[in-house]
C-alpha cells in the first residue's frame, strides 16, 4: 500500500464495516454513495463473507461500477465507482 | 498434504457455490434424510431441548411441561438425532469456512448488535415453537411434508421481514456509517495468504472429526445418530458455501430488491416436494403440525425477529462458524425463546388460545395426491411470481429515483 504504483487508483472515501454483518455493509455502502459525487470512487472494506455478495451485487444494481475487487485473507476491498 | 488440500481449496471453495445449485442439493439431501430417519431437517425443535437441558442443570425439571412431553425431551443432545444434526451442522459450517478462509474472529463494531441479536433471536424462537418449526420444519423441509401450516408460517414470515425491514433501516436500529473523506491510494492486488494453510490444516481436522463420530456410531449401532452428523455436517456445508441465509433471501425482496436466493429457494422446495412425495408415497409417514393461528402469529414474529437479529434459526449458525462472534447472542436468544413459549404453552395458556382444537391438514389426504401435488406446485408458482414482481416494482422504483441524481456534477 505504500507503494506507489502506476496507474494507481485513487479513491475519494473510504468505508470500513468490518466487523458489521449483513445488511449493515450493504445498506452502509449504499448510504455512503450517496455521500460521494458521480464519478468518485468509494473503498468498501468488509470481512463478512455475505456481504462479499451482496455489496458488488447491490452497487452495480443501483448503476455504480465495480471497479475492483481486492481480496486480502478473509478481508475484502471493493472500488465502487458512482455513477 | 498441503499442496492436496490447497487443490481441494482451489476447485472447491474458491468462490461462493451458485445459490440454485446448493438449493437443489439441499432439497435432496433434505429429502433422503426424511426417507432415511423419518425425521426432518430442523433446528429449533432440538434449541427447545437445549433450553430444557440447561433448565435441567440448573435443578428444574421441564419435562412434564406440556409442550415439552408434545417434543419429547429425553436425553441429552447427544443421544438424540436431532441433537447430532445441530452438531453436524456448526462442524459443517466451520469446515467450510475454514477451507474458503471465510473464518475471522470479529466483534461487531456497534454495540446495538449484540442486544438487538438477542432480542430478535428471542423473538423467532418464540415465533417459530409457536408455529411448530422454522425456516426449515414450517418452511423449507415443512412445506414438501404437504402440511397446510407451512403454508401459514410461510405467509406470516413474508409479512413478518416486510414488517422487520420498516424496523432495520431505523436509526435505533441501523446506527451510522463512518465514512472517511480525503484522497487515498486504491489497494493494488495483494497475494498474502498469511495464515493461510492454519486454516486448511484445521478444516482437515474438522473433517476427519465429522467422519470418526459417524463411523463410532455406526459402529456401535446407533447408525441414526451417524446419519445425523453426516447429513449436518452436508447442510452445514451447503449453507456456508452458499450463504443460504433465509433471512437475507426474504428481507433483501423488500430491502434492495434482490430475489435470486429466494428463487433459488422456492426452486428446492419444489425440488424437495418431488423427492418427499415418492417417500411418502412408498409409506414414510409424513410430518404434519397444527394449521393454527399460531402458526400465522408464530411466521409474523419470526419473521420480525429475523430481519432484526440480521441471522434465521440456520443463518446465525453458520455465521458464528465464520467466526461472527455477535451471532452467539441470536443463538442463545433462540433458545430462551423457544423455552419461554414452552413453558407459555400450558402455563400462559399460549396453546388454548392459539392453537386448541385447530386441525392437522396434511394436504394428501384432504386433497389426494392429486390434489396435494398441484396446489403446493401452484403455491410455490404464485411465490415465484411475487419474487418476480418485487423485482420488477425495485427497479422501476429505482429507476425514477435515479433521474434527479444525473444533475450531479462530475467531479
Amino acid at each position: 500500500m505504500s507503494i506507489k504504483k502506476q496507474d494507481q487508483v485513487l479513491v475519494s472515501g473510504s468505508l470500513d464495516v468490518r466487523g458489521e454483518s449483513c445488511p449493515y455493509p450493504e445498506l452502509y455502502t449504499l448510504d455512503a454513495i450517496k455521500q460521494l459525487e458521480s464519478g468518485q470512487i468509494l473503498e468498501v472494506i468488509a470481512d463478512c463473507p455475505q456481504s462479499f455478495i451482496n455489496v458488488p451485487e447491490s452497487a452495480e444494481k443501483h448503476g455504480h461500477k465495480v471497479l475492483n475487487t481486492v481480496k486480502n485473507g478473509s478481508t475484502s476491498y471493493f472500488y465502487i465507482q458512482v455513477k | 498434504m498441503g499442496s492436496f488440500l490447497e487443490n481441494i481449496q482451489e476447485r472447491f471453495f474458491r468462490g461462493f457455490w451458485n445459490p440454485f445449485m446448493v438449493l437443489i442439493f439441499a432439497g435432496i439431501f433434505a429429502a433422503f434424510y426424511f426417507g432415511l430417519t423419518g425425521t426432518l431437517w430442523a433446528v429449533t425443535g432440538e434449541f427447545t431441548r437445549w433450553g430444557g437441558n440447561l433448565l435441567q442443570l440448573f435443578g428444574v425439571d421441564p419435562s412434564h411441561w406440556a409442550y415439552y412431553k408434545a417434543i419429547k425431551l429425553q436425553g441429552e443432545p447427544i443421544d438424540r438425532t436431532d441433537g447430532w444434526l445441530v452438531i453436524g451442522m456448526l462442524f459443517g459450517g466451520l469446515l467450510s469456512a475454514l477451507m474458503s478462509q471465510n473464518f475471522k474472529l470479529k466483534m461487531p463494531r456497534q454495540k446495538r448488535r449484540w442486544a438487538w441479536g438477542f432480542v430478535g433471536g428471542l423473538l423467532a424462537g418464540f415465533g417459530t415453537r409457536l408455529a411448530m418449526g422454522c425456516n426449515l420444519a414450517a418452511f423449507f423441509t415443512g412445506l414438501p411434508q404437504f402440511s397446510l401450516h407451512s403454508w401459514l408460517f410461510i405467509a406470516g414470515t413474508a409479512l413478518g421481514t416486510y414488517l422487520g425491514v420498516k424496523l432495520a433501516v431505523l436509526p435505533i436500529f441501523k446506527g451510522q456509517p463512518k465514512v472517511e473523506f480525503g484522497l487515498r491510494p486504491a489497494k493494488a492486488t495483494s497475494p498474502n495468504p498469511n495464515g493461510h494453510r492454519k486454516q486448511l490444516y484445521i478444516g482437515a481436522i474438522v473433517f476427519v472429526i465429522i467422519v470418526l463420530i459417524a463411523i463410532y456410531y455406526f459402529a456401535i449401532g446407533k447408525a441414526m445418530l451417524g446419519f445425523a452428523v453426516l447429513f449436518g455436517g452436508a447442510f452445514g456445508m451447503l449453507i456456508q458455501r452458499g450463504q443460504l441465509c433465509f433471512t437475507s433471501g426474504l428481507r433483501d425482496l423488500w430491502l434492495t430488491g434482490r430475489g435470486t436466493l429466494a428463487k433459488a429457494i422456492i426452486i428446492g422446495m419444489a425440488i424437495q416436494t418431488v423427492g418427499t412425495a415418492i417417500f411418502i408415497f412408498k409409506g414414510a409417514q409424513p410430518v404434519i403440525h397444527w394449521a393454527s393461528l399460531g402458526s400465522l402469529i408464530g411466521g409474523v414474529m419470526f419473521g420480525v425477529g429475523i430481519v432484526i437479529a440480521g441471522g434465521c434459526e440456520t443463518g446465525w449458525m453458520y455465521r458464528l462458524m465464520e467466526g461472527q462472534v455477535q451471532f452467539i447472542s441470536v443463538g442463545l436468544g433462540n433458545v430462551v425463546g423457544a423455552t419461554i413459549l414452552a413453558y407459555s404453552w400450558d402455563h400462559w395458556g399460549v396453546f388454548d388460545a392459539l392453537v386448541k382444537g385447530s386441525p392437522e391438514i396434511n394436504l394428501v389426504s384432504s386433497l389426494g395426491w392429486g390434489g396435494a401435488i398441484v396446489c403446493t406446485g401452484a403455491f410455490l408458482f404464485l411465490l415465484y411470481l411475487l419474487v418476480v414482481w418485487r423485482e420488477k416494482v425495485y427497479s422501476k422504483k429505482m429507476n425514477q429515483a435515479h433521474i434527479p441524481t444525473s444533475k450531479k456534477t462530475t467531479a
